[in-house]
């Protein structure tokens, strides 16, 4: 399997996910972002972008990524990462963040499962996807939206059109949360989809 | 004045800070040109809970001198990297139930007058947004609050021998709470107001 090389930004929240159990362990590498402009990315698996990244040091590894991509990878985007700094046809629409959604009465947190059929939801539920919203996405056309808000747009989908690689992109943040000690399905959400990626990497010999 | 420096972690985070009255003059620099200034001329500088640390590690000789020759140094969040000698690794708590996350006042400071520990426990009933754990202080500073439990030191101020003060927070950046509806709202305007009457602490 070609390695998953995960994107540290340096902040504690970083090395809290990438660097300490339960999930260093799924990470074959890792590359400060201050130096994935000048990083060599021609046999990496997966490069997983970790939550809330400088747009600055992303923007700088445009290139680089866009090269990476032509040559068919494959790139995950966890949320606040600034995206449209770095990746294609991003649309993205950031909206007021509600962290008391859930105390509601009848609380709705809007998300729906778009795919059931998606080999990412026999590793996750979307109650494991579930917490505040920072906003959404319109995907690019063809590409495949696998949880959304119900009459906005997606909060997380794959795109295998707009380059010859793939993309997942989403504005959850599970990283941030899980290494700052707060929101526990932060923490099963990449209980989930860690597994699920290394799982990806492995049947598909990428 | 002197001007305050903002380490800016990712642009628009925190943007409500800035139209604010008290914050409204605050530079505001990316952590990766910190060798670009010259930190002699601010009165404080502000490092926010989401900084890439890694950075700050590269600036250590720079944020060193600037305290020795009386800095004064607000720093928000998990210490990872401890880029100064006085900083020690996040410790968190044992676990994140009520028994171990209320705030607990150990020494009044203007910063927090008037601010309810209800206020900084509890945000709309939620606990634990002020802090989950602790940055350990050297021995000398002075605790303002610490959290149920373990007694676990998340507020304190050090001056350093060598020169230059600490304001340590161990949890999220101390202005997040600027438009609260509660008492907490008063931490944002009291910090830079506290800042504005700093007098400096030089060797």
């Amino acid at each position: 399997m070609k390695p998953i090389v995960a994107v540290d930004g340096g902040t504690y929240f970083h090395r809290k996910t990438l660097y300490e159990a339960p999930y260093a362990e799924f990470f074959d590498d890792i590359i400060y972002a201050h130096d994935l402009a000048q990083a060599d990315l021609t046999n990496v698996g997966c490069l997983f972008v970790t939550s809330r990244q400088s747009g600055e040091l992303m923007a700088n590894a445009k290139d680089k990524i866009a090269r990476y991509l032509a040559q068919g990878g494959f790139v995950v985007a966890m949320g606040e990462t600034e995206y449209a700094k770095w990746l294609p046809n991003i649309d993205w629409h950031p909206t007021e963040v509600n962290f008391w959604w859930w105390l509601d009465k009848d609380a709705d947190s809007g998300l729906v499962v778009n795919n059931e059929q998606h080999t990412l939801f026999n590793y996750l539920s979307l109650a494991d996807a579930t917490w505040h919203q920072h906003g959404y996405f319109n995907p690019p056309n063809g590409a495949e939206s696998l949880i959304s808000i119900k009459s906005k747009g997606s909060v997380l989908y794959e795109d295998r059109v707009s380059t010859p690689g793939r993309i997942i992109v989403t504005t959850l943040d599970p990283c941030y949360h899980h290494g700052s000690y707060f929101m526990p399905s932060t923490t099963k959400f990449l209980a989930g989809f860690l597994p699920w990626l290394r799982a990806e990497l492995s049947q598909q010999g990428n | 004045m002197k001007p305050v420096l903002y380490i800016n972690p990712v642009d628009g985070e925190a943007s409500g800070l800035f139209n604010l009255d008290c914050a409204r003059h605050l530079d505001r620099i990316s952590p990766y040109h910190i060798d670009s200034l010259n930190l002699a001329i601010y009165k404080a500088i502000l490092i926010p809970a989401h900084t890439d640390q890694r950075a700050l590690v590269k600036a250590a000789v720079q944020l060193n001198a600037y305290l020795n020759q009386g800095g004064l140094l607000v720093f928000n969040g998990h210490v990872a990297y401890p880029f100064l000698d006085e900083l020690k690794p996040f410790i968190p708590v044992p676990k994140t139930s009520l028994d171990y996350l209320m705030v607990e006042r150990v020494t009044p400071h203007p910063i927090f007058e008037g601010v309810e520990l209800q206020d900084m426990s509890f945000r709309r009933g939620v606990s634990g947004f002020y802090g989950r754990g602790h940055n350990p202080p050297p021995a000398g500073a002075v605790v303002l609050h610490q959290l149920s439990g373990t007694q676990a030191p998340i507020d304190w101020l050090y001056q350093r021998p060598s020169g230059g003060t600490i304001l340590m927070h161990s949890g999220n950046s101390m202005w997040m709470h600027f438009s609260d509806k509660t008492s907490a709202a008063r931490i944002t305007p009291q910090l830079f107001h506290w800042i504005e009457t700093y007098s400096g602490a030089p060797k």
